[in-house]
């Protein structure tokens, strides 16, 4: 639901000699009144239980250490959530990421100056979500298959351009990856400029209510006098905009592009969290909190994994029953309106 | 599970012959009174028809008796069994079946399929298509319907998916049948067709509630007339002690006066104006021009010429030929953003699939329009509430919470959201398809006085209509067609409702 979701008849307008009793629930109190109640319970949970069997969990160096890892992720997920609530979806997302990361990692490798290779891969990745947003709005492909073909197509084209080896920047772009303002990372302080910058274009712009309405009904958005291709234009070329910025901060977080660097798995943890935080594959539906709240559950459960010392085997084992887990619980709530 | 708690009954139950009694059953809703004490008993061989406004409770019961919701107080007898607590599965078991408003087929099987769904005749695990074909068609006889079983079920009109889903029902051997408005949306002659059919699964011994806004039609079908208001009984009757005046009382709660207004305003020039309009075999040959302070109709049988209008007007179709002109402006076809920038608004009959976004709240749906007219960039939900606050009183807009998404609205408040959305948006000319569709007396009634003060203001209206009633009280002058052409025009003060009846079913005058 929209953060606007009104809940409850209670106190109503209705004249009717009834209308002043308040409401009676049964079971949970008014837990399903809290947005994301459910997300946040498994977090609090989640977090109670790292912080027990572990010590190095609840120390500031991991905690910031789990937001410098996620940073990467909510920056795709941001774009994601806007363009799903839209009713699109954009699974090319991470393979943009692998490929610009691989042109921007070959740039500096060959010495040209940070702001060039920024400038390029930026340009680059939103070509890219502008072709994808062109296929899918002038053709009748699903967006689903236009842009899992992208990812393909791009997977490839990264190994291409790094020719399958692992290409070091050296000590370029330290000042974003490992960095810090105030105590707090840099690659954290974009990815919240990124969400806030969200938030608020969903909220309080029409390009984000648009957004809603094309993914609620598109027809209705069309006749409402929407631009719906245009609108659609721009949400794809934004998420390949994002995923160019994406890149730049794997880059400068990890300090080369190898094989297998974004890609497929990075574009699927997205989507999960995407999804866990609630925003429906079908359209009219997302919240930049609950993406969030997805983010940092799926960060935290890899982080305490981790400090677990449990394989990595378990670990996608682990993101995959925690998407389902999700899914169903997301449903439930939504059940309850 | 089983609330068989009251056995003593049983013999009070047999005793009225009833197949089901509802005795005393009362449900609320998070502190809202749905239904309150409602009794009522169906009887094989009787048609039951419940009335009442949106709102009134006639889903809530139809719920309780298919066993989706159970009653918060009192129960239900069937067979002289008592049952508290009934459930979907067992209310099916006991040959209680539901036909709801929306068709319920998969539309891309056959009709055959359709009817034997969840119950395909087979050997082992193979399908034994013939006796598919053989069963399916022995159900549409039983009903004297016509219908190959062989087509799609998504090639049928509204009508027939209404008859084969019923067919369905009655093939698993449903004895009691709720259908609900089952002959909304429809034309004089596909709604008579369901009738014929109703009239004889009821000499059949089939139990049948029938759900209608439509006086006449419940007036010259039921065998009794249950009326529902604030979720209580107001009133049992049979059609014998009924009249229209009383219903409308009794479901209203007073007068409901809905009459052509004099018409005051002066006639200016053309506002609209649609010339030699051609599409398919859809629509041939269509002239109409309305002029400002007018209101036209183009009435036809349902899926007729004016059913194509809201595609060709609002721009969503090119059609093959034709033009179009809106004050004094030719409008080009297929273009959506030239056909609200002349200053035409349309407004669909399908409010769910092209007129509202469903999860979308009151207030944006209803500034969803005008918001983009005004090229707005910033969205605030405070300034959002103080517009829509006016267009919510102006039309009427009802809702129990402050600002539910709009699919929680009652069908009424629904249609008066759409129409206020399309109509505050200082249209130049107007098309309105269907305004009142599925729609209860009173809020009919409000509709019906909007659209004058819209001729009054000085806007020209096109109105496409599948039902005289509506055409009599709202249209100055008729259009009507048939099998996509115009075949005759009328001044609507010098023609009665039953000579225009007439002439929609092809019966001379023209």
């Amino acid at each position: 639901m929209s953060i606007d979701a009104p809940v409850g008849t209670g106190g109503g307008t209705g004249g009717t000699a009834a209308g002043a009793r308040p409401a009676r629930r049964r079971g949970l109190p008014a837990l399903h009144a809290v947005p994301h109640a459910g997300l946040l319970l498994v977090l609090a949970l989640l977090v109670v239980f790292a912080s027990v069997r572990t010590d190095a969990f609840l120390t500031s160096t991991n905690l910031l250490n789990v937001l410098r890892q996620v940073s990467v992720v909510s920056v795709i997920a941001a774009g994601l959530t806007l363009l799903m609530t839209a009713g699109g979806m954009d699974f090319s997302m991470g393979s943009n990421v692998a490929v610009n990361t691989a042109v921007a990692a070959q740039l500096l490798a060959h010495g040209h100056p940070v702001w060039q290779a920024v400038a390029v891969s930026m340009a680059l990745s939103t070509g890219i979500g502008l072709v994808n947003g062109l296929v899918v709005t002038y053709t009748s492909v699903a967006p689903f298959v236009a842009t899992l073909a992208a990812a393909t197509l791009l997977d490839g084209v990264a190994l291409l351009v790094i020719n399958g080896l692992s290409i070091s920047i050296g000590t370029k772009l330290t000042a974003l990856g490992d960095a810090t303002t105030l105590g707090l990372p840099n690659l954290l302080l974009v990815a919240l400029a990124v969400l806030a910058a969200t938030a608020v274009v969903m909220r309080w712009t029409t390009f984000g209510r648009d957004a809603f309405a094309i993914g609620g009904n598109e027809d209705v958005a069309r006749l409402s006098g929407i631009r719906v291709a245009l609108d659609k234009l721009v949400l794809y070329a934004l998420a390949g905009a994002l995923s160019g910025l994406a890149g730049i901060m794997l880059l400068a977080r990890l300090g080369a592009s190898s094989p297998g660097t974004g890609g497929l798995t990075l574009q699927l943890t997205a989507v999960a969290a995407v999804v866990i935080g609630g925003t429906s594959l079908a359209g009219g539906r997302g919240t930049v909190l609950g993406t969030v709240l997805g983010v940092l559950l799926l960060g935290t459960v890899n982080n305490t994994l981790n400090l677990l010392q449990i394989s990595s085997y378990y670990q996608q084992i682990a993101v995959g029953a925690v998407l389902l887990v999700a899914a169903i619980a997301n449903l439930l709530q939504q059940r309850r309106h | 599970m089983t609330a068989v708690r009251a056995d003593r009954e049983t013999a009070a139950g047999s005793g009225t012959g009833a197949v089901i009694e509802v005795r005393g059953v009362s449900k609320s809703f998070g502190g809202a009174a749905a239904l309150k004490d409602v009794s009522l008993s169906l009887r094989p061989g009787e048609i039951h028809a419940l009335m009442g406004m949106n709102g009134a409770g006639k889903s809530t019961l139809v719920q309780i008796l298919s066993g989706a919701q159970n009653p918060d107080a009192g129960h239900l007898e069937i067979d002289g069994r008592s049952h508290g607590v009934l459930g979907p599965r067992r209310a099916r078991r006991l040959g209680i079946s539901t036909v709801p408003q929306r068709r319920e087929l998969v539309m891309s099987l056959t009709v055959a399929e359709n009817i034997m769904l969840g119950a395909l005749p087979a050997r082992g695990s193979l399908v034994r298509w013939r006796s598919v074909a053989a069963e399916a068609r022995a159900a549409l006889a039983r009903l004297g319907v016509d219908i190959d079983p062989a087509v799609e079920a998504g090639t049928l009109t509204v009508a027939e998916q209404t008859m084969v889903e019923v067919a369905r029902e009655v093939r698993r051997g449903g004895r009691v049948l709720i259908l609900d408005e089952p002959t909304a949306c429809l034309g004089a002659e596909a709604a008579e067709q369901i009738r014929a059919m109703v009239r004889r699964l009821r000499d059949g011994g089939m139990a049948i509630v029938y759900i209608s806004h439509h006086i006449d039609e419940v007036l010259g079908l039921a065998d009794r007339i249950t009326v529902l208001r604030d979720g209580a009984v107001v009133a049992s009757r049979g059609p014998g002690e009924s009249d229209e005046d009383g219903l409308v009382r009794d479901m209203v709660g007073r007068d409901v006066v809905s009459r052509r207004p004099e018409r005051t305003a002066r006639l200016g020039e053309v506002g609209l104006g649609l010339r030699g309009l051609g599409d398919g075999r859809f629509v041939d040959g269509l002239d109409v021009q309305v002029r400002k302070g007018e209101i036209v109709a183009v009435l036809g049988p349902a899926g007729d010429a004016q059913s194509r209008l809201f595609d060709v007007l609002s721009g969503r179709r090119r059609p093959d030929r034709g033009a179009l002109e809106v004050d004094g402006t030719r409008v080009p076809f297929g273009r959506i953003g030239r056909s609200l920038a002349s200053g035409l608004r349309c407004v669909t009959g399908d409010r769910r699939a092209l007129g509202l976004v469903p999860g979308l709240t009151v207030d944006e749906n209803l500034l969803l329009a005008q918001d983009r007219l005004d090229r707005r960039r910033l969205h605030r939900r405070g300034g959002l509430s103080r517009r829509a606050a006016p267009l919510r009183d102006d039309y009427r807009v009802v809702s129990l919470a402050r600002n539910p998404p709009v699919d929680r609205l009652s069908g009424g408040n629904q249609q008066k959201v759409l129409l206020a959305k399309w109509l505050a948006t200082g249209p130049a000319a107007c098309f309105l398809e269907d305004p009142t569709n599925g729609v209860d007396v009173a809020a009919m009634a409000d509709i019906h006085v909007l659209i004058d003060a819209l001729a009054e203001q000085g806007v020209a209206v096109l109105l496409a209509s599948s039902s005289a009633e509506e055409v009599m009280r709202l249209a100055d002058r008729v259009i009507v067609v048939r099998d996509g052409r115009p075949v005759a025009e009328y001044e609507i003060e010098k023609i009665t409702r039953d000579e225009l009846i007439a002439a929609v079913l092809g019966g001379g005058l023209s």
